[in-house]
């Protein structure tokens, strides 16, 4: 079954658009990135699902249930970790995570045991007060309070914000661990590092619509290279006008593109050349995506 | 001088419908001076029959009481809380809202010391007072001129009207005060009603009930209505213990808005 | 229930401030009859032959003020004052909180729907006006009793906190549908106290002049006004439904609107 299904989900903001005929599925069990500049949308899907804004038009289930009518029973099994982390500053943490426990019909016991666990893997103190805590440290209680009720379905906007190396690490991890157990996971950001280490599928997301889902695995497979080369003559731009060549830069002796397609064709384009030096590059996730944004523009 | 305009713009709105309301009450209020004094002979010859010393107690003076002058005297008691809560909001908010709205480490670390950031909020928020009582003043003038059928002196009238002026300076003052002690505020107003019911009230049952030691708590009872009338001129005394007042609140602002730690957010 | 308990104990130094200052009020209050009582005289026959007009700017139309239950009526004005911002503050911040500190985004993420949440706060906040009535009743009833010299004042106590309580239901439903509907969070409690106050003026304006009469449906204060009601002994049934059409209107706009709109972040 599917864990997440939008059909035509939009959300207009009085005239702004905030995501336009959304059509996402995102299968139980699988990591799903979400990708997109600022201001594409990403919040807005999730916050729409979650209940928290209506949409305008369209509609969505998570496991089958329908966002608008059974709201609250949806949420007994997701965990979400939001951009921004603010929580009751009277409160000290562990009074907060019971807090946060006992909206759900799980075993409490049992989730306070996790999250006492959690705590001490991600170092948190919880005798602390809310209001103390600094912003890195307001995400780990976001996270202990996301994942303590072993949620199916694990939405994260933005989360490692505010977290450092070590305990990105550490959360990658719990990720990993709960996926195994067969947790899905919706993973939101801009970071395209993290989504290349965690996800299995991405959708790029611009202007308030999906622009593209592609499995991570193909991406790369079919990923372009990046070629540098330096030749000894001014080179002549009409030499790489080539199939499959795109990005092309020349400065002086230097000469960049990005390449997809036979290794090959484009090798015998390069026996031609008199070349200095080469240099054959995968290009980041990044790389790729600031094409699809480019591309997209220029449609 | 940036921090000045930024703040008497960012407030343009609600000193607006403070002044807009402010006028309301004055016109709706002075509206009734007609029908209020129907029928004055009477009621003076009745409250004739009154011991000097209940009379005293109600703050019934039997020349003053019937006149344009009482009249405005009495509404500037229900005008000063509105404008009391007005000034003890902006005083308090235009302090506070650097935390509340987390800009607090925006503009404190821009090339700015403390004291001219709070010397350029608290300009702003007296010119804001300033703007107010114009308006208050003018309205009042023309709301009289109106109602009243008998002559009077603006300047009596006019000096009446400044009451609400150093009413709301303390009240200014004040909210500052509690900005800079209050670490976080959150909901300005919560702050600003109680403190403006509390003396308001304190203030009222003190002056019905007969006890002249309730003027020096509230200052909606620094200025008396009567003793204006009569002398065409505030009391020495209270504008001394006002002034007192309202410096002390100020300094102490600074000394602590410079001290204290900036806390980032709310 | 979790939010219940939590949303009393979020308010509980703010109740007991609110409480304490109430007995406060009380208390310097009546105290000033006990010093009020040796100024003695016929009060009463003088006061009889002013202006309505007159004693209404001072408040005290309709009491008998050598009674220390007079004397109360006078300061209930006062009192029914205080309650009135306490719930209209209280009704505007147990709904606006969530959006003003943005912690919405944790507790409606969370499985409950905005209804129950809603419910919730309501009942916590009908649990603290209450509790505020009932530490009012019960320092009124002990300081008018201590100063009455022996004079009977449980009935007339009782039926001014009845009207008080009303009152409070009232302000408390508005303030809360007022942050149900607006979508600025911070100006929620403003707004409520604002309709409060305007409330509170049009009593004095209707008080001040016969022509306004009509008026005097536009303010609660009218409905339950001392004098009236120590004359009477009861409340007046027609204000009373007025009074729970008021806040059932109220609340059912909180549930509509607070459910149907976005939240803010």
């Amino acid at each position: 079954m599917n864990a997440i299904q939008t059909t035509k989900l939009t959300k207009y903001y009085g005239k702004s658009k905030g995501i336009v005929d959304v059509d996402m599925t995102v299968t139980e069990g699988e990591i799903y990135g979400f990708i997109g500049p600022n201001g594409a949308g990403k919040s807005t899907t999730i916050r729409t699902l979650l209940g928290l804004i209506h949409a305008t038009s369209g509609s969505a289930t998570i496991f089958g249930k329908d966002i608008t009518t059974s709201g609250p029973e949806i949420r007994e099994e997701v965990g979400y970790l939001p951009s921004e982390v603010f929580y009751y500053d009277d409160m000290r943490v562990i009074d907060l995570l019971k807090y946060s426990a006992s909206f759900y019909k799980k075993d409490h016991k049992a989730i306070e045991q996790r999250i006492k666990r959690l705590a001490e893997m991600f170092d948190l103190d919880l005798k602390k007060k809310i209001d103390d805590l600094s912003y890195g440290n307001k995400k780990k209680v976001g996270i202990i309070q996301g994942l303590a009720h072993e949620p199916r379905l694990i939405i994260l906007d933005e989360p490692t914000g505010g977290l450092d190396p070590l305990i990105q690490q550490q959360f990658f991890n719990l990720l990993k661990e709960e996926n195994a157990k067969g947790a899905t996971i919706l993973f939101s950001s801009h970071i395209l590092s993290e989504v290349q280490r965690l996800c299995d599928r991405v959708a790029i997301i611009k202007d308030g619509s999906i622009i593209k889902v592609e499995q991570i695995k193909t991406l790369l497979e079919n990923s372009t290279k990046r070629f540098k080369l330096q030749l000894v003559n001014t080179p002549d731009p009409s030499a790489f006008a080539v199939d499959g060549v795109s990005d092309l830069a020349i400065l002086d002796h230097s000469v960049s593109f990005l390449y997809r397609g036979r290794v090959n064709d484009i090798t015998k384009m390069l026996v031609t050349q008199d070349l200095t030096d080469l240099l054959v590059e995968e290009p980041d996730l990044e790389e790729i995506f600031m094409h699809y944004y480019q591309k997209e523009d220029e449609q | 001088m940036n921090v000045f305009f930024r703040e008497l713009n960012a407030y343009r709105k609600s000193t607006i419908i403070w002044c807009a309301s402010l006028a309301a009450i004055l016109v709706v209020f002075m509206a009734l001076y007609p029908a209020f004094t129907t029928d004055v002979a009477a009621t003076r010859q009745v409250l004739a029959q009154f011991p000097a010393a209940m009379r005293n107690a109600l703050n019934i003076s039997l020349a003053n009481f019937f006149t344009i002058y009482g009249f405005y005297g009495y509404l500037l008691g229900f005008a000063a809380l509105a404008g009391a809560i007005q000034a003890m909001n902006v005083g308090n908010g235009i302090i506070s809202k650097e935390v509340s709205g987390k800009t607090a480490d925006f503009l404190l670390s821009k090339p700015m010391t403390r004291v001219r950031v709070m010397s350029a909020k608290l300009a702003a928020a007296l010119a804001i007072i300033i703007i107010t009582n114009v308006v208050f003043s003018g309205v009042s003038y023309l709301a009289a001129l109106m109602v009243a059928p008998e002559k009077f002196a603006a300047g009596t009238l006019l000096l009446l009207a400044s009451t609400m002026f150093l009413v709301q300076l303390v009240f200014l003052a004040l909210g500052a005060l509690f900005a800079v002690l209050i670490p976080k505020v959150k909901s300005v107003v919560s702050v600003s009603l109680p403190t403006v019911f509390t003396l308001y009230i304190i203030g009222t049952l003190g002056d019905v009930l007969g006890n002249d030691n309730v003027r020096y708590l509230s200052p909606f009872k620094f200025f008396d209505t009567n003793y204006i009338i009569r002398n065409v001129s505030l009391e020495g005394k209270f504008l001394v213990i006002e002034a007192a007042i309202i410096v002390v609140a100020i300094a102490a602002s600074y000394v602590i808005y410079v001290k204290k730690d900036v806390r980032a957010s709310a | 229930m979790n939010i219940y308990l939590r949303e009393l104990k979020a308010h509980r130094t703010g109740l007991i401030w609110w409480c304490v200052g109430m007995v406060v009020l009380v208390a310097s209050g009546m105290a000033k009859f006990a010093g009020f009582q040796s100024a003695g005289a016929s009060v009463q026959d003088m006061m009889a032959g002013l202006p309505k007009a007159m004693l209404t700017v001072f408040g005290m139309t309709g009491f008998d003020l050598t009674k220390a239950s007079g004397f109360y009526g006078v300061l209930f004005l006062y009192i029914g004052l205080m309650a009135a911002v306490h719930a209209a503050l209280l009704g505007a911040h147990l709904i606006s909180k969530e959006e003003r500190d943005r912690t919405s985004e944790f507790l409606y993420a969370k499985p409950v729907s905005r209804s129950s949440a809603l419910t919730s706060k309501l009942l916590a906040g009908l649990t603290m006006v209450l509790i505020l009535n009932v530490v009012t009743l019960l320092s009124s009833f002990y300081f008018v009793n201590l100063v009455g010299k022996g004079e009977s004042v449980g009935a007339d106590i009782r039926v001014l906190m009845e009207g008080l309580f009303f009152l409070q239901l009232i302000f408390f439903a508005i303030g809360a549908m007022i942050a149900g509907v607006v979508k600025k969070p911070k100006a929620a409690p403003s707004i409520a106290t604002s309709i409060m106050f305007v409330a509170f003026l049009v009593s004095y304006l209707v008080n001040l002049s016969e022509n306004l009469d009509a008026l005097k449906y536009l303010s609660p204060f009218k409905y339950f006004d001392a004098a009236t009601l120590m004359a009477a002994g009861r409340l007046d049934t027609m204000y009373v439904v007025l009074s729970v059409v008021i806040v059932v209107l109220a609340v059912a706009g909180t549930y509509r609107f607070y459910s149907a709109r976005d939240l803010v972040v």
